[in-house]
C-alpha cells in the first residue's frame, strides 16, 4: 500500500516531551477502510499533529467518499 | 421499495404525460418540440421531428387538419397556436432529413386496397416493420380522392415522392387494377390479411358483410380483414383521420399476424386524453400571427414568430416552489428513479445519498401536486432502508440525533408536577428547540399557564424524537416515543401543552393516544398578558412553519391572538398549508448546509413586508440566519420587555445546548429547590473567541462544550502541541466517533479559542 505523505514543517512541539515533530508513517482508518499516510508526529510520544488544512480539507474528502460507498 | 412499488410512484406524477397538443392529435407528433425548434429556426431538425412521426409528411405536412387546435393551451391566454400551417411552412421549406429504419422482411402476405391516405399509411408502416405490402388501386394514382381535394395545397410530385417512399420500403404498388367482388375473393384467398381503405374502395365491391369495425382494432367481421379511412359520419373529410386508421390498422394487422391480441393496451392510440397540468397564470397573453399572403402560407418570420406564441406545456408545479427539487433539477419522477437506483447500487458509490437526505420531508409538493405525489414519504422510506442495509453516511445526522440524546439525557430533560402539587391536569411540552432558543420565554410561559389553568400544570423539557424519525432510525424513534408516552402515563396522562409545530405532528401521527393541544390553541383560549412593548406600526409578515401545514386550527389561533394583543400581520404570498421548510425539517441543514440556507432564504423571499413574524424557534433561528428582522410571537406575549423582538440575534448550536441544560438546572432550583450537583469540569472552563470562531464552530457542528473538553483533556493529561512562536496551543480530543482540535492560549481566567476543527477519521492512538 503506498503512502501519501502530507508531513511539512511545522512549528509545533510536543509541549510534555518537549520535542520538535517528525515525519512518521501513520495508519489511518474510517469505515474499514485503511490509508497509510505520512504525518508530524511526536518521535518520544507518538502524539500526532493533524492540521486543519488536511481535516478539512483532503480527510473530509475521504471520509465523504467512504461514507457513500 | 420494489420495482412494482417505485413504478405506481413514478405514475403519479405527471411531467411527462403528453402535452395537449400532443395527446389530441391522431399520431401523437411533438407539436410542442416542433415549435422549439422551429422557434430557434433550427428547420431541419423541426423537420426530423415530422419525419418521424408522421407518414408522408410531404403530404401530411401540407394539409394537417391540426384537430390540436382546439386543445391548445395557449387559447387561455390568446388564441391556440396554428400549429397545421406551421407543418406547413416547414414541409415547404425542407427536404426529408430522416429516414426512418426497415426492419427485416418477416413472413406474412399483406395486401392494401384502396390508395387513399390511409391505405398508402398502412402499406407504409407495415412495409416498415418487414411485412412488405401490396398496394393496390383502380385509380391510376396513388392517394384516394386527396388530390382533388388539395387542389393547389399539394403539387403533383409530393405523390412521385410517396410512390418512391412505398417501393424502398418493400411495398409493391398496383394500379389501375380490377376490384370487383370476384377478383376481391381471389385476394382474399391469395393474402394472409387485408386492409380496405373507404377513401378508395367501394363497400359493395366485398364479397361478404363487413360489420362495424372495431372501434380499437378496425377488425372487420371476416377473419385477417379491417377497414377504415374515408369519410366518418357527419364529420368533414380529415387527413388525420386518414392517417390515424392507415396507422391503427397497420398495427392490427402486424397483432394479427403474430396471433396476439388485437385489442390490448391500446389507449394511448389515437387522439387520448392526457393528465398535463399546467398553469397559465402568470403568462402574458400573446394572439395569433395571421400571414400576411394566407395562400402562400406563413413567412420565415411570421412562422418563427407564431411558433414563438408557445408556452411548452409541463406541469413542474412543485418544481416552480420546492428549492430542493430546483436544487437537484429533478421533478418527482427522476427524483425517486434516482432513490431507487441508489438504494439498488451492491458495489460501487451511492451518489445519491445526499440527495435522499437533502429534502425537508415538508410535504409541500405534495398539497401543490395535482396527484398528490409524496415525495416526503418516499425520501423517509429511503432513509429508512438506509439506516437498516448500514448504507447511511454517519456524518449524515450524528450531530442531530446527538443533540437529541443530550435533550433526552440528565442534563437537560425534566418532567416534574407543578410545584407545590402532586397531580397535573396538564404537561406544558415546550420541545427542544423552543427550550433551546428561548430559555427565558419557556420559564415565562409555563408560570403562565401554571397561574391560568387549574388542577396543575405540569412542565416536561425533552425531545419528541422527530430527528430520530426525520434521520429515518425508526428503532430509535420508537423507542424514544415509547418511554415519552410511559413518563407522560406515570404522570397520569395529563393533557400535553406542546408548543413545537413538529412535536404537534409527531404526536398526532404516531401517539394517537395522548392527549394533546397546542400551545397557540390554549393561549387564544387564555385572557392574554398584557403587551409590554411598543408595537410596531408596520405589519410583520407570519411565516407558517411547514409543520403547521396541516394544523389550520393553530395557524388560526396565531393570526387570532396577533389581531387580541394589537400586532398587525401580513401574510405571505406562499404560507398556510403551502408553507416552505426554513431548512430544519428533515434535519435538511445538517444533510446538506448550503441548501438548508438556500430554503431559509426562500422562505424569506415569500415576504410581503419588511419585518417578519413566526411561532416556530427554529424557524426563527434560521431566518435570522439570512439577515431579516424576524421576531418569535412568544417574544411579545413573555419576552424580556427591554429586548426588542425584531434585534435579538440568532443563537446557534452551542448557545441551545448550553440553554437547554441551564434551564433545567435554574428551573429545579428556583421553582423545585432542588439540590443541584456539580457541572462536570470541563463546563467550568471559561472560553473566550471572537464571532468570526464561533460562527466557524457553528458551521462545522461543532459545539462550545466539545472544545471545553477538548481543552479540559490537554491541560490535566498535558497532552498538546505548543508554538513557542506566539504561546498557542493545540490539542485534540475524541469523546465519542469524532475528534475534535482546539487552537487556544491561556489568558488570565480562561483561553482564548483561535480555530476548532474536527475529522471523523481515525488515528491509531484512538483505537488504544
Amino acid at each position: 500500500m503506498s503512502t501519501f505523505s502530507f508531513a511539512e514543517a511545522t512549528e509545533w512541539r510536543c509541549a510534555a516531551c518537549d520535542q520538535p515533530l517528525q515525519p512518521a508513517k501513520v495508519k489511518v482508518t474510517y469505515l474499514n477502510a485503511v490509508f497509510n499516510v505520512e504525518l508530524m508526529v511526536c518521535p518520544a510520544c507518538n502524539f500526532i499533529l493533524v492540521p486543519e488544512n488536511l481535516a478539512m480539507g483532503k480527510m473530509l474528502e475521504v471520509e465523504q467518499l467512504l461514507e457513500d460507498k | 421499495m420494489d420495482q412494482s412499488q417505485l413504478r405506481a410512484l413514478e405514475a403519479r406524477c405527471i411531467q411527462e404525460e403528453m402535452p395537449f397538443c400532443t395527446a389530441s392529435c391522431p399520431i401523437h407528433v411533438d407539436a410542442r418540440g416542433l415549435m422549439a425548434l422551429l422557434t430557434r429556426g433550427e428547420l431541419r431538425e423541426a423537420r426530423k421531428i415530422l419525419d418521424r412521426t408522421m407518414p408522408f409528411p410531404e403530404i401530411l405536412g401540407r394539409i394537417c387538419d391540426q384537430p390540436c387546435h382546439p386543445f391548445c393551451k395557449r387559447g387561455e391566454i390568446g388564441d391556440p397556436l396554428w400549429i397545421g400551417p406551421l407543418e406547413r411552412y416547414c414541409v415547404s421549406v425542407t427536404d426529408t432529413v430522416l429516414k426512418p429504419p426497415k426492419l427485416p422482411v418477416k413472413g406474412g402476405a399483406v395486401a392494401v386496397l384502396g390508395a387513399g391516405f390511409s391505405g398508402m399509411t398502412a402499406a407504409l408502416d407495415l412495409s416498415r416493420k418487414g411485412r412488405p405490402a401490396t398496394l393496390i388501386t383502380a385509380r391510376t394514382r396513388l392517394g384516394g380522392s386527396l388530390p382533388d381535394r388539395a387542389g393547389s395545397l399539394l403539387p403533383p410530385e409530393v405523390f412521385d415522392q410517396a410512390e418512391a417512399t412505398l417501393k424502398r420500403y418493400g411495398a409493391e404498388i398496383v394500379t389501375g387494377a380490377s376490384l370487383d367482388r370476384q377478383t376481391v375473393a381471389a385476394l382474399l384467398d391469395k393474402y394472409d390479411v387485408l386492409y380496405f381503405d373507404w377513401d378508395d374502395f367501394t363497400i359493395d365491391h366485398l364479397p361478404f358483410i363487413p360489420g362495424t369495425p372495431d372501434p380499437i382494432s378496425l377488425a372487420l367481421e371476416r377473419d385477417g380483414c379491417f377497414g377504415g379511412g374515408g369519410v366518418e359520419d357527419g364529420k368533414p373529410f380529415s387527413i388525420m383521420h386518414q392517417a390515424e386508421n392507415g396507422r391503427r390498422a397497420a398495427l392490427s394487422m402486424e397483432r394479427y399476424l403474430q396471433g396476439v391480441s388485437l385489442t390490448a393496451e391500446r389507449e394511448k392510440e389515437g387522439a387520448c386524453p392526457t393528465r398535463m397540468y399546467t398553469v397559465t397564470e402568470g403568462i402574458p397573453p400573446a394572439s395569433e400571427i395571421v400571414p400576411d399572403n394566407p395562400i402562400a402560407g406563413y413567412t420565415a418570420e411570421e412562422a418563427q414568430r407564431e411558433a414563438a406564441r408557445c408556452i411548452y406545456c409541463e406541469c413542474l408545479e412543485c418544481v416552480k416552489k420546492c428549492a430542493y427539487l430546483q436544487e437537484y433539477k429533478e421533478y418527482p419522477k427522476t427524483l425517486v428513479r434516482k432513490i431507487y437506483n441508489n438504494l439498488s447500487i451492491v458495489q460501487g458509490n451511492r451518489s445519491a445519498n445526499k440527495l435522499t437526505n437533502s429534502c425537508s420531508l415538508c410535504w409541500q409538493c405534495t398539497v401543490i401536486c395535482p396527484y398528490d405525489f409524496p415525495v416526503a414519504s418516499a425520501c423517509h422510506a429511503a432513509r429508512q432502508e438506509m439506516v437498516a442495509s448500514g448504507h447511511m453516511p454517519p456524518s449524515a445526522h450524528s450531530f442531530a440525533l446527538e443533540e437529541m440524546h443530550y435533550t433526552l439525557g440528565e442534563n437537560c430533560a425534566l418532567i416534574r408536577h407543578q410545584p407545590g402539587t402532586t397531580a397535573s391536569r396538564y404537561l406544558f411540552f415546550p420541545g427542544c428547540q423552543l427550550t433551546g432558543t428561548y430559555p427565558d420565554t419557556v420559564e415565562r410561559t409555563y408560570i403562565f399557564l401554571t397561574q391560568h389553568l387549574e388542577e396543575g400544570v405540569g412542565l416536561f423539557l425533552s425531545c419528541c424524537g422527530a430527528p430520530a424519525d426525520w434521520a429515518g432510525q425508526s428503532a430509535l424513534f420508537t423507542d424514544v416515543l415509547a418511554d415519552l408516552t410511559a413518563q407522560i402515563r406515570q404522570m397520569g396522562n395529563p393533557t400535553l401543552i406542546v408548543a413545537c409545530s413538529s412535536c404537534l405532528a409527531a404526536f398526532g401521527k404516531y401517539a394517537p393516544e395522548l392527549t394533546v393541544v397546542s400551545l397557540w390553541e390554549m393561549l387564544d383560549e387564555l385572557p392574554l398578558p398584557e403587551v409590554l412593548f411598543d408595537l410596531p406600526e408596520s405589519p410583520l409578515t407570519v411565516h407558517d412553519p411547514c409543520t403547521a401545514r396541516y394544523q389550520e386550527g393553530v395557524r388560526a389561533s396565531v393570526r387570532s391572538i396577533c389581531g387580541k394583543i394589537g400586532l398587525p400581520v401580513a401574510e405571505t404570498t406562499i404560507g398556510a398549508e403551502l408553507a416552505d421548510c426554513c431548512g430544519y425539517g428533515g434535519l435538511l441543514q445538517f444533510a446538506n448546509q448550503p441548501l438548508g440556507e438556500k430554503v431559509a432564504t426562500l422562505k424569506v423571499s415569500r415576504s410581503t413586508t419588511e419585518t417578519g413574524l413566526v411561532y416556530c424557534a427554529m424557524c426563527r433561528e434560521n431566518l435570522v440566519g439570512t439577515e431579516t428582522h424576524i421576531a418569535h410571537l412568544l417574544d411579545y406575549l413573555f419576552a424580556d420587555p427591554e429586548k426588542n423582538p425584531l434585534v435579538r440575534a440568532k443563537v446557534g448550536l452551542s448557545g441551545r445546548h448550553e440553554h437547554r441544560s441551564r434551564l433545567k438546572s435554574r428551573l429545579q432550583s428556583t421553582l423545585w429547590q432542588d439540590p443541584i450537583g456539580s457541572p462536570a469540569p470541563h463546563r467550568a472552563i471559561r472560553l473566550e473567541a471572537d464571532d468570526e470562531t464561533w460562527a466557524l464552530l457553528n458551521e462545522r457542528l461543532i459545539l462550545m462544550e466539545d472544545i471545553q473538553k477538548v481543552i479540559h483533556h490537554a491541560e490535566t493529561t498535558g497532552r498538546y502541541l505548543h508554538n513557542p512562536a506566539n504561546g498557542r496551543r493545540l490539542a485534540a480530543f475524541k469523546p465519542a466517533v469524532v475528534t475534535y482540535w482546539a487552537e487556544y492560549e491561556p489568558i488570565s481566567d480562561g483561553y482564548f479559542l483561535h480555530r476548532g476543527y474536527s475529522h471523523r477519521m481515525q488515528l491509531p492512538e484512538d483505537r488504544a
